[in-house]
């Protein structure tokens, strides 16, 4: 049994619909294809169509959207913070192992 | 909140302000010369065209508060033994063995984990003792001291030493070790007897008496400020704040932790993310908090741990140095977990999941990797790339997000994935709500935000 | 109120004085130091002058029998002066100053009239004046005083409005009376200029700090109260610069009408974005110069502001940072907060009224500054005494009043 959802191609991409479907995967399997200016998703069902995993379908593609354009806008601020965080330890400008520079005497 | 609209600055500096104001804000259009407008440029909220100061202020008051993330990993928690002669119902790591060496800690991995704890940079260095019971391997408890202080003498960092115990083994040579060696001691304290003990079970039926007991002993023989207790919060507690903090009072102790109910156990078992009772979780909390602030008008100086933490956020920029209330997330960057096997874990609850099979969080073997591929991983970058609240929807946009944090492992046991959808998140749900609590009662009540003042400030 | 000034009863001068700055002796120093100094006479020891002192004054109502001496006599009003006392001298001998006082623990040097702020509550109102001798005689004054000198204050108008010469003169202080806690009061703009921030930090004295007064937490309160556009932002940069370069600064905030509102506004401004700086002194008003023509826009009871004092000394306080108060009346700050009361009007300011007869803690109180009877507070009340009222006291260490 299948039920069909539609996005429109302006506003969604094709990677966050498919992130979202993976983790659908254990409720359904999904043919995604490009239809005009909309995607267009079938969501085959093993047995009845359940309203509740198309809703949340629904939600987490919108979730997956949200997260990438978040991400990219965020990746200047996000890369300063956490390169701050491993400023002083050894580890990111050289691959030595700090810890075997440091002999107890 | 009753008509009244929060903004927060970028470095968590609030001001409210009524919603027609908030409209004229939101449109450009409130006036330049009004009071609220002078009130949000004070707080750099606003500026007027051309200003260029409070961009500098921001810039500042950002550096001091991301400053520590520099420090690194500080807390080095090291589980001396998984061994434990209690049988808690929702510990998930506890074994019932006297077969030392499948469990304990050996001096060798005890080594290896010293040499990554000094491998961070941190200039204060917390070595906490975890298990199981780490009293039940004293020796090695002693060895780590001694070889950490030895060492310290090169390293010259500030090293402290914490033992998480029940207290229930506490004797003579246990308080003479931490009397010679500076340690501290923490230790839990559910509420009242027939609580704790539920709980708790052991041998004898005993674990509040002993802990009560254990607690006594340290004020007196060792000081007051050398033991601290915390509670584990349970459905049975949330019916009875205001019986566990008297209890909390009677043994001398002047701070309590009322800390949230811990999802870990319940959600593995069912899978669910809908999980536990929020807003009974919240209830306790204002009652809680609501009868220390009127202990305190009475004259008896109890702080709240939580709101303590919290507050720190708000009202300055200063870090609590909380991790698990900080983005990004403290995995790894402020604490570091070495098990018993030389397992390293991104944090205690990683460690956790771990011992239900769920090894997401392990990040290497201190005999066989390397520090630095244990500290650059994808075990660890990605979870914590990933959860980064400045980059997650409705974290980005939320006014709380500089009072809030990150916790990968939470919503990946929770919603099995780092970042968590906050709108289904008990996280989530859980910080606002106390976040709400604690600005509406600072702004409606001048002790309350006195007192609140003097918490942030510790 | 002690008189600072007055005219010789008497002069007896055959020619201009050589100089404005004397230092009063009255032990017959050894003739090489006796440059600058003048000796006071002790009555009936007028047959046993020490000779070659270039001027000699004598105490009211006496005289020299000495045609050959340069003396002059001084006025009753001034006759409280002693030997460690620098008076300032016109040429003819006939206009004194004091400027300096040995039993104070609060002298202050006035540098200049000139201001480029124009404070409504101004109690030096600026004046457009060529007054650079004002520092000339700072700089003789500093070379007369005593090595071990204590404490040392410099104020206007706008000090920095002498750029490297004020820098030179407090690195004067620096070298010749080293144990010196050196007070500057300045609006703090010019230190928005790195390179005179950096002149300041090169007078390197630990003793040195500068007191900086902030009016609100955003341009347009603090602009008003100074009546100088683009002032909060100068004077904010500027602190911000001297903070980097690690100098002592004190935040004076003085409260009256228009800032008492903002007042609890100010302390967290203070607390969340200058968390670094070594003390803030919170002040009352003094009616007195500018203050008494603005007296509508100014004037407020300090009994009005009480509680927002309060919450905003014990917020700083909580933060880390050491708080005093100034010019305030015991009687009307709250209990909590006496503390913090500062005994800061500088002796010559300092009368009482007569609430203050039956008062169980005047001694610990500052009282008032003389221009008080222009106007004061309707709630002055004697406070009786009882066994639980306490009252520690920080005695002012550096100027307070604003002179």
């Amino acid at each position: 049994m299948s039920v069909e959802v539609r996005f429109d191609a302006n506003s969604h991409t094709a990677d966050a619909i498919q992130r979202a479907a993976y983790r659908f995967a254990d409720r359904f399997s999904i043919e995604l294809t490009q239809d005009g200016l909309d995607y267009r998703c079938l969501l085959h069902f093993a047995t009845e169509p359940d309203a509740a995993a198309v809703d949340d379908f629904r939600t987490e593609v919108l979730d997956q959207v949200l997260r990438e354009r978040i991400r990219a806008e965020t990746e200047g601020a996000r890369n300063l913070v956490l390169s701050l965080a491993f400023s002083n330890t050894h580890l990111v400008d050289d691959g030595d192992d700090p810890a075997d520079q440091h002999t107890p005497r | 909140m009753n008509g009244q609209v929060l903004l927060t600055s970028m470095v968590g500096e609030h001001v409210f302000i009524n919603a027609e104001e908030f409209a004229l804000l939101a449109d450009k259009t409130l006036p330049t010369d009004s009071p609220t407008f002078r009130r949000l440029q004070g707080k750099q909220i606003v500026a007027a065209t051309g200003e260029q100061l409070p961009l500098e202020l921001l810039a500042m008051k950002t550096r001091t508060r991301l400053r520590r993330l520099a420090e690194f990993t500080g807390l080095h928690m090291f589980v001396a033994t998984l061994r434990c002669e209690h049988s808690c119902p929702y510990c998930q790591v506890s074994r019932q063995s006297s077969d030392k060496r499948r469990f304990d800690m050996s001096e060798e991995t005890a080594l290896k984990a010293l040499q990554m704890t000094f491998a961070s940079p941190s200039r204060n260095i917390k070595i906490e003792f975890q298990g199981g019971e780490p009293l039940l391997n004293l020796p090695l408890l002693e060895f780590v001291v001694t070889e950490a202080v030895e060492r310290n003498e090169l390293e010259r960092r500030n090293l402290s030493f914490v033992i998480a115990t029940n207290l229930a083994l506490l004797d003579d040579e246990v308080i003479e070790f931490c009397r010679a060696n500076h340690v501290y001691l923490s230790t839990s304290l559910d509420g009242p007897a027939d609580l704790h003990n539920k709980n708790r079970p052991r041998p004898g039926d005993d674990s509040w008496e002993r802990a009560v007991a254990g607690i006594r002993r340290i004020r007196e023989e060792l000081g007051t400020d050398r033991v601290s207790a915390l509670m584990t919060t349970t459905e049975g507690s949330l019916d009875r704040s205001r019986e566990i903090i008297d209890c909390y009072l009677e043994q001398g102790l002047q701070e309590i932790f009322l800390r949230p109910l811990s999802p870990y156990g319940f959600a593995v078992k069912t899978k669910s993310h809908a999980a536990y009772d929020v807003d009974g979780w919240l209830a306790f909390y204002e009652e809680g908090l609501d009868y220390v602030v009127e202990l305190n008008k009475r004259g008896v100086g109890m702080v709240e741990r939580y709101a303590a933490i919290i507050l720190k956020k708000m009202l300055t920029n200063d870090d609590p140095g909380y991790v698990d209330l900080t983005s990004p997330a403290g995995i790894g960057i402020g604490a570091l977990v070495y098990n018993y096997d030389g397992d390293v874990y991104a944090s205690d609850e990683g460690r956790m999941l771990a011992e239900m099979n769920d090894k997401t969080f392990r990040l290497g073997n201190l005999h066989s990797d390397a520090y630095a591929d244990i500290l650059l991983s994808d075990k660890l970058l990605t979870p914590l790339e990933s959860s980064y609240a400045g980059s997650a929807p409705m974290c980005t946009d939320c006014a709380f997000e500089s009072y809030c944090g990150a916790d990968p492992v939470f919503h990946h046991a929770t919603q099995n994935d780092f970042v968590g959808h906050k709108a289904f998140s008990v996280f989530c749900r859980r910080n606002m709500g106390v976040f709400k609590l604690l600005l509406k009662r600072y702004e409606s009540d001048p002790y309350a935000r006195q007192l609140f003042r003097l918490w942030a400030n510790r | 109120m002690i008189p600072l000034r007055g005219r010789a009863e008497q002069t007896n001068l055959a020619r201009p004085l050589g100089r404005r700055v004397w230092l009063l002796t009255g032990i017959p120093t050894l003739t090489g130091m006796r440059q600058g100094r003048a000796y006071l006479v002790d009555p009936g020891q007028e047959d046993v002058l020490p000779e070659g002192f270039a001027l000699y004054l004598t105490q009211p109502g006496h005289s020299l029998e000495r045609p050959d001496l340069p003396w002059l006599e001084l006025p009753e009003l001034l006759g409280y002066l002693r030997p460690g006392d620098v008076l300032g001298i016109s040429e003819d001998g006939h206009h004194l100053r004091v400027l300096w006082r040995h039993a104070s623990r609060q002298n202050s040097l006035l540098l200049t009239e000139r201001c480029d702020n124009y404070c409504l509550m101004c109690s030096q109102p600026p004046k457009e004046a060529e007054d650079g001798w004002l520092l000339d005689d700072a700089r003789e004054l500093i070379r007369l005083l005593p090595p071990d000198t204590e404490q040392i204050g410099f104020t206007g108008g706008e000090p920095t409005f002498y750029g490297q010469q004020l820098v030179e003169l407090l690195k004067l202080c620096t070298t010749l009376i080293p144990r010196a806690g050196v007070h500057v009061l300045s609006n703090g703009r010019r230190f928005a200029v790195p390179e005179f921030a950096k002149a300041w930090a090169s007078i390197d004295n630990p003793n040195l700090m500068v007191g900086i007064p902030i009016y609100g937490t955003e341009p347009s309160l603090h602009d008003y109260v100074v009546q100088a556009k683009g002032a909060f932002a100068e004077t904010i940069r500027g602190i911000l610069n001297l903070a980097e370069l690690g100098q002592a600064i004190e935040i004076r905030v003085v409260i009256h009408q228009q800032t008492a509102p903002a007042l609890i506004e100010i302390a967290e401004f203070i607390a969340r974005n200058l968390p670094f700086v070594d003390q803030v002194a919170l002040m009352g008003l003094e009616t007195t110069g500018f203050a008494r023509a603005n007296l509508d826009r100014i004037w407020i009871d300090p009994l009005d502001y009480a509680p927002a004092l309060t919450e905003a000394t014990l917020l700083l306080d909580y933060a880390g940072i050491r708080t005093m108060i100034y010019n305030h009346q015991l009687c009307l700050i709250e209990p909590r907060i006496w503390p913090f009361a500062v005994k800061s009007i500088s002796d010559w300011k300092n009368e009482y009224h007569a609430e203050c007869q039956q008062c169980s803690v005047a001694d610990q109180c500052g009282g008032f500054f003389s221009s008080a009877k222009y106007k004061v507070s309707s709630n002055i009340r004697a406070i009786p005494a009882e066994p639980s009222l306490h009252v520690t006291n920080v005695l002012a260490t550096s100027e307070a009043g604003a002179e």
